[in-house]
């Protein structure tokens, strides 16, 4: 069993090779099935070297996905780093919905909270890019937000996923996973040789 | 591989969505329905996609244009017309209430204002001596009978919810109360801030057609991207089964 670098033959490397190759390719569907799922932060996958050859670390990129104008006044999209409490969870997908108690929840129906807890929303309630919750003049709650960062109402932050990106790496995940697998092949052969072959007499 | 197989299930369902809104496109008072998606990421393992996380119809204002019919309404504003529906086959003539955005009424036998599918108005019973029927913005119905007298006969009242994207779709513009929607909730029209009446007029659906082909044009890109997915992955198992041989 290979532990150090130097315990690593060939067909190890490679065999680590095909495992982060195909590692990508799942980061990279992952990615792409979700380019049409709001507030989702793309999967960044990245390959470093361990003393058991190649893996692929998964990182969240923080990047900001695109706004898009609903003209939903329960749409929200959070400009900068962040997200929305809700339950348990945190998301970045605002699209929110008022609840049969007239609470602001998301669309499974867990109450989003604000810094008070969750948000009772009167009919005509309006967000301020701050994160405040006003009815009228008077203000009901307030979404608790990183310094910095601003929330539109009426709008949504679009998957943060670049297609044509995605389905490059999907492209580069296969052809990796095939050369690894080529010399894979390879070396086989080499020691089919050295086993075989060497030491033969005609 | 079930990572792209769920994005391509994802567009389907997506293209289904666009489809339809393009197909009422031109029905008054329909709402477009968006179909939204979130990631699953079950105790963060990663590969398994997206999945559906709901339909919900877009109660956004449809632009109002004269319809000219004599018993058309419109509201200008939220809320939603009051309909009923007697049906008779289960022979005990059981009444469905529901509501509806879509006020292209027609006169029936019985003085009531019918839509095409049979939902009915409530509040409102036009007497056989009418010759002419007009609604005011707050709702309240006077008709002209034939000696040319006016007379009041009631007033249209409207719905509203306090969650009216959790109402059920009954099918085309019609829409039932649920639990999540919470019950309907009765108000009158024509009071400052709040909806009126406009009548003659009818509310066209708020589907955008060019906004609906640029959807579909994003769908079947991201439908075939994620083909690509299934293919990558279908590719790789086929070489790891050969490893052997090679």
């Amino acid at each position: 069993m290979p532990g150090t670098l130097g315990d690593m033959d060939g067909m190890d490397w490679m065999a680590s090779a095909m495992r982060a190759a195909q590692a990508q390719l799942e980061t990279a569907a992952h990615n792409l099935a979700n380019v049409t799922s709001d507030g989702f932060e793309r999967v960044r996958s990245s390959l470093v070297l361990t003393d058991r050859g190649l893996e692929a670390r998964r990182t969240r990129d923080p990047a900001q996905g695109g706004i898009r104008e609903t003209g939903r006044g329960l749409d929200l999209a959070l400009l900068g780093p962040g997200a929305f409490h809700v339950g348990h969870a945190q998301t970045r997908n605002g699209a929110f919905i008022r609840d049969h108690d007239g609470y602001l929840a998301d669309q499974h129906g867990r109450r989003v909270l604000g810094s008070a807890g969750p948000i009772h929303l009167p009919e005509n309630a309006t967000f301020e890019p701050d994160g405040t919750v006003r009815d009228g003049e008077q203000m009901v709650g307030r979404l608790p937000l990183p310094a910095g960062t601003t929330v539109r109402s009426g709008a949504l932050e679009s998957s943060s996923v670049d297609a044509i990106g995605e389905t490059l790496a999907v492209l580069t995940s296969q052809r990796a996973f095939e050369t690894a697998q080529k010399t894979f092949g390879a070396i086989d052969e080499t020691r089919e040789r050295a086993v075989n072959d060497v030491g033969r007499l005609k | 591989m079930y990572a792209s197989a769920s994005g391509m299930a994802a567009q389907q369902t997506n293209l289904e969505v666009i489809a339809n809104n393009l197909a009422n496109a031109d029905v008054a008072g329909f709402k477009a329905v968006s179909a939204s998606f979130t990631e699953v990421n079950a105790g963060g393992t990663l590969g398994l996609g997206t999945a559906s996380s709901g339909k919900r119809p877009i109660f956004l204002q449809g632009k109002l244009m004269h319809s000219g019919g004599p018993f058309d309404v419109a509201i200008d504003g939220a809320g939603f017309f009051r309909i009923e529906r007697t049906s008779t086959s289960l022979g005990t003539g059981s009444v469905t209430h529901a509501v509806t955005r879509n006020g292209e009424f027609s006169r029936a036998a019985d003085g009531r204002l019918r839509n095409a599918d049979g939902w009915s108005l409530r509040d409102v019973r036009i007497p056989a001596d009418a010759v002419g029927v007009h609604v005011a913005k707050d709702g309240s119905v006077t008709i002209d009978d034939a000696a040319g007298a006016h007379r009041s006969i009631g007033r249209l009242r409207l719905a509203t919810f306090t969650a009216p994207e959790e109402l059920q779709p009954l099918g085309g513009t019609v829409f039932a109360a649920t639990r999540a929607s919470g019950p309907e909730r009765r108000i009158d029209a024509g009071q400052d801030g709040g909806p009126s009446i406009a009548f003659g007029m009818l509310e066209r659906s708020n589907v955008s057609i060019i906004e609906s082909m640029m959807q579909i044009l994003a769908a079947q890109r991201a439908y075939e991207a994620n083909a690509k997915g299934v293919q990558a992955a279908d590719e790789m198992q086929r070489i790891a089964n050969n490893l052997h041989r090679s």
